[in-house]
């Protein structure tokens, strides 16, 4: 007899094994200041932003003086695992619990979810590591701008780069099969011919981590063309590297890859040396720029920072600046106070937050990856051969296809 | 002895505990959390169906799951549709798939056919990858607003989880209907010895297709319920982990018991949840992994059947 | 990759789903081995097999063997756990990024063929694939040790019968899968990325083949390995698109038209 009673009770006990928390308080317009860093911290972009942009915006915290209108600032790391429902659930949680602004978001998939929380909610959302040109584009809304970089300004400035000089014109293009690689395909192509290049041939592989790409490496040495240009990420832009150096393409045409950040470079320099990127923010650029890597190192035991850890501080900074100015945590005020402000700082240079579309604009830097004998101090992997400026970086606003809602 | 205990007063009791945790979850739990619950636990209950009660493994249970979100995601944010028709829909693609990859399948046994599940899984995903207009590719697919249901609106996350809660207990009850019916009985049958049955004249291979078939189309059920409640339909859902997930779950609650799955799901989304949210949530993954080995290694029978044993060893006593 | 997984389904009859994990911890040895010991490339290719092998030896013996008289589906279901672990902990070891690895200088560079030039590293690869299978081949087809390996998998009560040590081999039998597969992995290490989850495509893409070769027979997965190799490579020129599809679209097309695989037995089906 007592037993079939102890069954349903431990069947309910089961069930809510785990389950046991209360939703928390809505946090009232005294309590602290929120930000709710939503990153990878054990996934692929764990070493791009993860941990080392919560630091970064904890520095820029503490470098604010820690309040702001009175009350403290909190800063909430909430991992995002690479999962979209996951990180918009979380996001969801974060907000309902007081969070006033979700930063960094490294992952397009989590940046585009938090993005609909954050219009449902109203509430800021800056996108920092999410490389989606969408979001300033079909998904863009009213409270979500985007902050550090985007296909479109990778594609424009490595691109045009490249292609302007006499060995740069003809490219032979490998393209993974996907929104991502087909954007960057059709943003590079865009670059390349402005400059009067061409891209010979494009070849589109399925995407789905490919190991082997000994067959697209021997079209692309056989195509004549100067170029070769990587439109991949992640795991499959290192295989190709090892693969073209393998098959010698280094020697003959010059690599320019799509999407590469100091972190990759960090955990295999050998691979990616010799190849032109964009980045938008390079830690010894200058002496501002130094200035503050050389705090971030002091944190991070000599680690060097990547320009989305970077971006994450000179958002955090920007947005507090607002909050003070503006007098509220209210995202409508903020909102309306950020639209068309230009601003400076270590990070954005000539930065502004662009009204027709939240695209933050600001300089975008082409840099070749220098191979390990000429890299004078750790971490100084990278050789700054152009500038761009804001107005040319960026996607015009004449072509943004955003249907501005506010 | 799982049959028993569906058919006597215990039964009720469970199931209306069930009911009243049920009920109250989203007062304890974030709301869309407590969806994803209710939706893995019908998605666990319609897999066990297939493996604890027609004794077939499918690898590839995600491409009903997720392959449905997508059809109502993607009739919801594309053609706003209203929430039932985007509901039939994927029910009709979730049945007409799982009749499909049924018929390839059910011609193997044992692990030919948990990989050809596997394989015409992995065809799913990479067509949604390639159809990325649709699918929004690695991106997803996000809808806006849930719509409405016999007036009520959708989008006030509790009122969906009521919603959810009605259609995963609808679910479950017509699972317990099957397997209590005369279909369930000869299923039952084939599992313990598939020969006999042959014997006997029942066209073994139409069963277990009905079987696949109906677990398939409660999966994709399932499915839209957590892609309209997350708002979000994505490639994680046509993945083959997801599968693996679901087999897990099922494991981890007891296979071939009915409220086993519901447990395993509830049990397993919640530890991966708020074990991600504590200081070791890194090793989130060592920790679910390390709990299905034990789970395959001593805990056979699950949570639920561990419990049942127990129950039916004391009242032998 | 094939070999190693259809010579542990035959004689365990496990599906070995860490077959993926283990490939994968065999390039990561050889990753350690360079930077703890300077270990060099030839020297891996015998070092991580055996540490992966003996590491493969210890779970067989721990807890494979408490699963043998079930239902397979626990035996596979354990391992997809394994999966999860070691993946996870090697990412936490690690990092998911990846770690640098390359292949020795006496291997770099091209060769030229004739009709193209070709990485001298790829030579080397495939020249070891098949010198590795010709060798196992030999064992299991010409000695005393392999007649009573496939003994044992085509009729084990008969061997136990005869009083041969069924277990000790079922154990060595998991340990060189094992370490076929971490040889794969030290193999290529040099041409991709050496991160956690490369060993997750290569799982699916085995099985594919062990399935298409028909499980159980060694000689099928070998053939079928490199057949699919070569169509894999062709369908990338002709129609990538459906370059990764392509293996599924094969498999299922086998599956239908020879249940039990191209080699297979029958027996082997269920």
């Amino acid at each position: 007899m007592r037993l079939y009673r102890s069954l349903p009770a431990a069947l309910a006990i089961a069930l809510l094994s785990g389950s046991f928390v209360a939703p928390p308080a809505r946090a009232a317009d005294s309590g602290p200041v929120k930000i709710a860093v939503i990153t990878d911290m054990s996934g692929v972009y764990a070493s791009l932003a993860g941990a080392g942009a919560v630091e970064a915006t904890k520095m820029a915290v503490e470098d604010f003086g820690g309040k702001v209108l009175g009350r403290p600032i909190e800063v909430e790391t909430i991992d995002h695992r690479n999962n979209g429902p996951d990180a918009a659930i979380k996001a969801r949680e974060a907000f309902d619990g007081g969070a006033d602004l979700a930063l960094d978001m490294t992952n397009s998939a989590v940046a585009l979810a938090v993005a609909a929380v954050a219009k449902e909610k109203h509430k800021i959302a800056i996108v920092t590591g999410g490389a989606s040109s969408a979001l300033t584009g079909a998904n863009c809304n009213r409270y979500t701008y985007h902050y550090a970089y985007d296909t479109y300004a990778l594609a424009h400035s490595t691109g045009s780069n490249i292609a302007s000089a006499s060995n740069g014109k003809t490219w032979y293009a490998l393209v993974a099969n996907y929104a991502f690689g087909q954007q960057m395909l059709s943003d590079f192509t865009a670059a390349i011919e402005d400059k009067g290049g061409k891209v010979q041939k494009a070849d589109l592989y399925p995407f789905g981590p490919t190991t082997d790409f000994s067959s697209y490496l021997l079209a692309a040495k056989n195509s004549g063309a100067q170029v070769l240009g990587l439109f991949n990420a992640g795991a499959d832009t290192v295989n190709a590297m090892k693969q073209a150096k393998q098959f010698g393409v280094d020697k003959t045409m010059k690599i320019a890859v799509g999407l590469l950040f100091l972190s990759d470079v960090d955990a295999l320099p050998d691979v990616f040396a010799g190849s032109r990127i964009t980045t938008s923010w390079y830690w010894n650029y200058d002496k501002q720029a130094r200035a503050w890597a050389d705090k971030y190192a002091k944190r991070m035991n000599g680690l060097r920072p990547t320009d989305i850890q970077a971006s994450d501080y000179s958002a955090a900074w920007q947005w507090l600046s607002a909050v003070k100015a503006v007098g509220s945590t209210d995202a409508d005020k903020i909102q309306q106070y950020l639209d068309g402000r230009q601003f400076n700082d270590f990070y954005a240079r000539g930065g502004e937050w662009r009204a027709r579309d939240h695209r933050v604009l600001h300089e975008m830097y082409v840099v070749d990856v220098l191979p390990k004998e000429q890299v004078k101090e750790p971490h100084a992997w990278f050789k700054v051969v152009q500038v761009i400026p804001p107005g040319r970086a960026f996607r015009p606003e004449s072509q943004s296809v955003c249907k501005k809602d506010w | 002895m799982t049959l028993a205990l569906l058919g006597s007063r215990r039964g009720m009791t469970v199931a209306i505990v069930l009911a009243i945790v049920g009920a109250l979850l989203p007062w304890f739990v974030y709301p869309v959390l407590a969806i994803d619950i209710v939706a893995y636990a019908l998605f666990a209950v319609a897999f066990d169906l297939l493996l604890g009660f027609t004794g077939l493994l499918s690898f590839g249970h995600a491409m009903f799951w997720g392959g449905a979100g997508y059809v109502a995601t993607i009739l919801i944010a594309k053609a706003g549709a209203p929430f039932p028709v985007a509901v039939a829909a994927a029910l009709v693609y979730a049945a007409l798939s799982a009749v499909v990859v049924g018929v390839i399948a059910i011609r193997r046994q044992g692990i030919y056919f948990a990989m050809i599940t596997l394989a015409l899984a992995q065809l799913q995903y990479f067509v949604a990858f390639q159809l990325g207009d649709w699918t929004g590719g690695e991106n997803g697919v996000q809808v806006s607003s849930r719509g409405t249901l016999f007036g009520i609106r959708l989008d006030d996350d509790k009122v969906f989880y009521y919603a959810v809660l009605v259609v995963a207990a609808l679910g479950v009850w017509f699972v317990v209907r099957v397997v209590r019916s005369p279909f369930g009985s000869v299923l039952g049958a084939m599992r313990e010895n598939e020969q006999r049955a042959i014997a006997l004249g029942f066209r073994v291979d139409r069963y277990k297709l009905v079987a696949f078939v109906l677990s398939g189309t409660l999966a994709g059920l399932a499915g839209v319920l957590f892609a309209v409640g997350n708002r979000l339909s994505g490639l994680d859902g046509v993945d083959w982990h997801t599968s693996g997930k679901v087999v897990i779950m099922t494991i981890l609650g007891g296979i071939g018991t009915v409220f086993g799955p519901l447990v395993g799901a509830g049990v397993y989304e919640s530890l991966d949840y708020f074990v991600s949210k504590t200081p070791i949530g890194d090793k989130t993954n060592i920790v679910m992994g390390t709990i299905f080995a034990l789970c395959v290694l001593l805990f056979r029978r699950g949570i639920v059947g561990e419990l049942l044993a127990l129950r039916t060893k004391r009242a032998k006593d | 990759m094939a070999l190693g997984l259809s010579v542990i389904f035959g004689m365990l009859r496990i599906v070995n789903f860490a077959h993926g994990a283990m490939f994968m911890l065999g390039a990561f040895v050889a990753y350690y081995g360079a930077q703890l010991f300077h270990l060099p490339f030839y020297a891996a290719l015998v070092f991580a097999p055996v540490v992966v092998g003996v590491f493969g030896l210890l779970v067989e013996v721990a807890f494979l063997r408490r699963l043998y008289g079930l239902d397979p589906l626990y035996g596979l279901l354990f391992t997809f756990a394994l999966v999860l672990i070691i993946e996870d902990a090697m990412r936490l070891a690690a990092g998911a990024l990846g770690s640098p690895y390359s292949a020795p200088p006496s291997l770099a560079g091209v060769t030229n063929l004739g009709f193209t030039v070709f990485p001298t590293y790829r030579l080397f690869v495939i020249g070891a694939a098949i010198a590795v299978c010709a060798v196992v081949w030999f064992v299991l087809e010409r000695t005393p040790v392999g007649a009573r390996i496939r003994a044992a998998t085509e009729a084990p009560t008969l061997v136990r019968a005869l009083g041969i040590d069924t277990q000790r081999l079922v154990s060595i039998t998991f340990a060189v899968g094992v370490a076929l597969a971490a040889l794969a992995g030290v193999l290529a290490a040099p041409n991709q990325n050496v991160e956690p989850t490369m060993g997750d495509k290569i799982i699916i893409n085995t099985f594919a083949i062990v399935v298409i070769g028909g499980l159980g027979s060694i000689g099928g997965s070998v053939i079928t390995g490199f057949a699919i190799g070569l169509l894999q490579t062709l369908g990338a020129v002709i129609f990538p698109a459906f370059n990764d599809t392509l293996i599924f679209l094969v498999m299922i097309v086998v599956l239908l038209i020879r249940p039990s695989g191209l080699f297979g037995s029958p027996a082997s089906a269920k």
